[in-house]
């Protein structure tokens, strides 16, 4: 398929035309680091870093399914630790606005 | 016909098969097979009663049928083991089989006849006449007066039914006189076969006096039986209960308590037989066993039942039952027994050298225990065993450890798995025996294993020392299941011996090398590379690698090198296997547990989700019908879990006609995920670019940022330093740093040094015999650097690991005294590395100051936590 590509892009004449050019790029691999878009690194619920799993995640061995959470506020924890925290009180532990999710982390 | 002779029965074969119409015999399977497999003419053994017999006991220990398989394995073990010994007793004639009297005088009437029959002394006729009688006679019942047989057995059965019974019920002083009568009896009989003992002469007393001692057991357990009556209903009741004996409240006085008959006689063999004569029997005993030992013959049987009568007079006694042996023959025998072989210890240490010394020493044991066996009572087989090692061995300890130490380099370097066999044999029993044994194998092992690491020299140091400790490990440790029966006490010894060994460093200030040579054997054995290593080969050195690591002081900085390697392999698609790359982690999870292995298993999932999200990408490409032109696959690495930072990250643009597609898949991405922000490691990309401006294509695989400076060459031959930095936006260094590198490769060129005046050119007469390379980026060469790099990104990982350490005890315990506190972390950390006293201080300091502990008042040494 991958060849099919490169074909047609030389064909379309939109990349490189055959011989025209000195260099032609065959295969590029690209190297990307994802990390959580969040203002503070750690979680101000349980102190742990926000990109490894909260430590109730980590001891049950569910990391892959622990996530960010945000807030109106702009505020982000863990998922869970969120949770647990607007059973006791709904405001955001850092500002004290009313907690409302904005987006949760995928 | 089974006796007669094989040939002359052949003749009479046919004539046999016409005179037997029927075919029953002849037809039979063992008569067609022919007279020589039955013929038993001149043969003497007509039996399998040994294999029956052997059958029989096996089947008893048994005891159940249709066994199931692993208990008949057990059983046959124990079986095998006793293999041995049997073999020795057959040897030393002291197991032999035994044919009953009439079988043998059976034996002899044919053997007889059969020499009759060959000087044709008789006829044919009367020879199987004769042997056919002789065969059948004694399963006949003998004719036999019933009369006059009867009355006299029925004198003696009515004699002892009615009158001991009589006598009994009669009126009581009966019973008193019949003991008392029944007693003088015995005294009498006693005192009689004593005479005649004794006057059988010194030479044959013991033999008399065992025949004796055997009849008068026999007889005495008769008539135990034929005086029950009187036992039980009158001798019993006086007798105080067995509880009563126990707690004690009765003192044990024999003499004025009647016994029971059988007690009574064997009381009176005791008083009247044995104690006379037990000085004498001594001597004689002491004799006879001496001679033995000097490998003279002795009459076994005499002398196991003389030593054993002292176990059996006793049988009737509730306690004590050991009592006379031990006294009359046990003690002093023991004592004769440690003379002996004191004397012959050291007339051995004079004679031989240490070795034959040794060798000689266990011959001596296993005779004796041997000899045990032949003669003793079981109680006292351990007690001359211990004897013997007490005067041969535990007293020339020193003597040994001589030897040992003068001579321990040699014996461990030529392995004289004898000799330090027959050390460990002889030292084992002894207590403490061992300890020097094994603190000179470690000494040797940790020798060899040092000698084996500073040693390391030129190249591919990592398999040198990686090879080597596996070496000496192998090594020993084959020695010590070999020679030392794999004892714990000396496995013990190998791993302290190799942790010294592979934890070595050449002075206090100079990290550990072990972890990094380590991690970089594996990283070799874990790339692709031009020898192929076979899976399963590949599989048993990775496995060995886990020998050396689990000595491995510094886990964590294993760790820390392996991570970093592991990111290259992945990202570079060098791996050699994958499922060896993923073997390896969960070994290295198994030995040090799942924390300690959490990242390396991310990184390995990054890739394999990088892979599914390369299609996914390709598929939305497709469904939107865009064409990027380039063909590109990328990977998207979870930060945190990779060994690379994301600081420091060089300013750079992507080449305009390529953006476009980073834009796409930036799209892609935060359509499928949220919240999730992407930053591009360019230093890690990689790119295969057509040169076609030569003589012939070229294939080349470089860096992204030596691809962007490459592809500027499309537009114009020639560029300046300036409009290099303008269009990649990268700082000044950094982009001599790759000109340089480019520069070096010759594909461009340049008038003298790179400086921001500089005009670069394309090579167009550029040539290199390979028609794919690569460049090497000049990031990969600052290894030094990078290793500081690593151990300072331990250190400061360990300090975070203290700390909390500290932080978790202290919260458990709420006060401790500093040195229990310093244990606990040590033993807390002590899978992953083994912290210093002064981090654990330092860090407990930095703990005070932040307010976690305090120092509790009016203490020096003892710490709080503060809630």
């Amino acid at each position: 398929m991958a060849d099919d590509m490169e074909v047609e892009a030389e064909r379309e004449g939109c990349g490189y035309q055959k011989n025209d050019k000195m260099f032609t790029l065959k295969k590029w691999n690209l190297v990307a680091m994802w990390s959580w878009d969040v203002e503070c690194d750690t979680c101000a619920i349980c102190r742990v870093q926000v990109m490894d799993a909260c430590l109730r995640c980590q001891a049950e061995n569910k990391q892959d399914d622990c996530v960010v959470v945000w807030g109106e506020c702009n505020h982000s924890f863990h998922n869970c630790c969120m949770t647990l925290w607007v059973k006791q009180n709904n405001r955001c532990p850092l500002c004290q606005q009313d907690w409302v999710v904005q987006r949760i982390g995928k | 016909m089974t006796y007669r002779n094989a040939p002359s029965v052949k003749k009479y074969h046919p004539s046999l098969q016409r005179n037997d119409p029927a075919g029953v015999a002849s037809n039979s399977e063992w008569i067609r097979r022919g007279p020589g497999n039955w013929c038993s003419f001149r043969r003497l053994i007509r039996t399998n009663n040994d294999c029956e017999g052997w059958h029989r006991r096996f089947n008893c220990r048994a005891a159940r049928e249709n066994l199931p398989f692993y208990v008949l394995v057990e059983l046959l073990e124990k079986e095998a083991r006793l293999v041995n010994l049997g073999l020795q007793l057959v040897a030393e004639h002291s197991l032999t089989t035994t044919n009953k009297k009439s079988s043998k005088d059976r034996q002899e009437t044919l053997t007889q006849l059969w020499t009759k029959y060959e000087e044709k002394n008789i006829s044919t006729k009367d020879f199987f006449t004769a042997s056919l009688d002789e065969k059948t006679m004694s399963l006949k019942p003998r004719h036999i007066d019933f009369d006059s047989t009867w009355s006299t057995l029925l004198e003696t059965v009515r004699g002892v039914i009615t009158y001991v019974y009589a006598l009994c019920v009669a009126v009581d002083p009966l019973v008193d006189q019949l003991y008392q009568e029944t007693k003088t009896f015995l005294e009498k009989y006693v005192q009689e076969l004593h005479n005649k003992v004794i006057a059988a002469g010194e030479d044959h007393l013991l033999s008399s006096y065992h025949r004796y001692s055997e009849e008068y057991g026999k007889g005495a357990g008769y008539l135990n039986q034929l005086y029950r009556y009187l036992n039980t209903a009158f001798i019993k009741k006086k007798k105080h209960s067995e509880a009563d004996i126990n707690y004690g409240r009765f003192q044990l006085d024999s003499v004025d308590q009647m016994m029971e008959i059988g007690e009574l006689a064997l009381d009176i063999w005791k008083r009247l037989m044995v104690e006379p004569l037990q000085n004498v029997m001594l001597k004689l005993i002491l004799r006879d066993i001496q001679s033995d030992r000097e490998d003279m013959t002795v009459n076994q049987n005499v002398l196991h039942g003389v030593i054993n009568s002292f176990v059996d007079v006793e049988q009737y006694r509730k306690k004590n039952q050991l009592l006379l042996y031990e006294e009359v023959f046990e003690i002093p025998f023991l004592r004769e027994t440690g003379d002996y072989y004191r004397k012959e210890a050291s007339q051995l240490k004079d004679e031989c050298t240490c070795s034959e010394y040794m060798e000689k020493v266990i011959q001596k044991l296993d005779n004796e225990n041997f000899r045990s066996r032949k003669f003793l009572h079981p109680s006292s087989y351990a007690k001359v065993t211990h004897e013997c090692q007490q005067r041969m061995v535990a007293d020339h300890l020193q003597f040994i450890h001589e030897f040992l130490k003068s001579d321990c380099k040699e014996l461990m370097h030529t392995e004289r798995r004898k000799d330090l066999g027959n050390m460990y044999t002889l030292l084992k029993p002894i207590q403490r025996g061992l300890g020097f044994l094994i603190q000179q194998v470690e000494d040797h092992i940790r020798q060899m294993g040092l000698e084996a690491v500073k040693n390391l020299k030129g190249e591919n140091i990592p398999a040198q020392f990686v090879e080597s400790m596996l070496n000496v490990h192998k090594r020993y440790t084959e020695l010590i299941h070999i020679v030392f029966q794999g004892d714990q006490q000396f496995i013990g010894a190998l791993d302290k011996a190799c942790a010294v060994a592979i934890n070595y460093r050449s002075t206090v200030k100079v990290p550990c090398k072990s972890p990094e040579l380590l991690a970089k054997y594996c990283d070799n054995l874990l790339k692709k590379s031009s020898k192929g290593v076979a899976e399963a080969e590949l599989d048993d050195m990775l496995s060995s690698c886990i020998t050396v690591f689990k000595y491995l002081d510094d886990k964590d900085v294993y760790q820390r090198f392996y991570a970093k390697m592991l990111a290259k392999r992945l990202i570079y698609g060098q791996s050699a296997s994958m499922d060896a790359e993923e073997a390896m982690i969960n070994r290295l999870k198994q030995a040090c547990g799942y924390e300690f292995t959490n990242k390396l298993h991310r990184m390995f999932t990054d890739v394999n989700i990088s892979t599914d999200l390369s299609c996914k990408f390709s598929e939305f490409l497709k469904r939107d019908s865009i064409n990027l032109g380039i063909n590109f696959s990328i990977m998207v690495l979870q930060a945190g879990a990779w060994p690379i930072g994301q600081s420091n990250l060089p300013t750079f643009a992507i080449p305009q006609e390529l953006e476009r597609s980073v834009r796409m898949f930036e799209l892609f991405y935060s359509q499928n995920f949220s919240g999730r922000k992407l930053t591009w490691m360019h230093t890690f990309c990689s790119a295969e670019l057509k040169v076609n401006h030569l003589k012939r294509p070229y294939f080349v695989t470089m860096g992204t940022f030596h691809m962007t400076i490459i592809l500027l060459f499309n537009s114009s031959d020639s560029h300046t330093f300036r409009e290099i930095l303008d269009h990649t936006q990268l700082p000044d260094s950094e982009l001599s740093k790759q000109l340089q590198c480019l520069i070096d490769t010759k594909i461009i060129v340049t008038e003298g040094d790179v400086t921001e005046s500089s005009t670069f050119r394309l090579n167009m007469e550029y040539t290199n015999k390979r028609t794919k390379f690569k460049i090497t980026a000049a990031m990969a060469k600052e290894t030094a650097q990078d290793i500081d790099q690593a151990h300072s990104a331990v250190d400061k990982d360990r300090k975070m690991y203290i700390e909390a350490a500290i932080v978790r005890t202290m919260k458990a315990r709420k006060v401790l005294k500093h040195n229990l506190l310093i244990q606990e972390v040590i033993s807390q950390a002590r899978s992953r590395f083994t912290p210093s006293i002064s981090m654990i201080k330092k860090c407990t300091e930095a703990l005070i100051d932040k307010q976690y502990l305090e120092r509790t008042p009016q203490t020096t040494d003892e710490y709080s936590y503060v809630a």
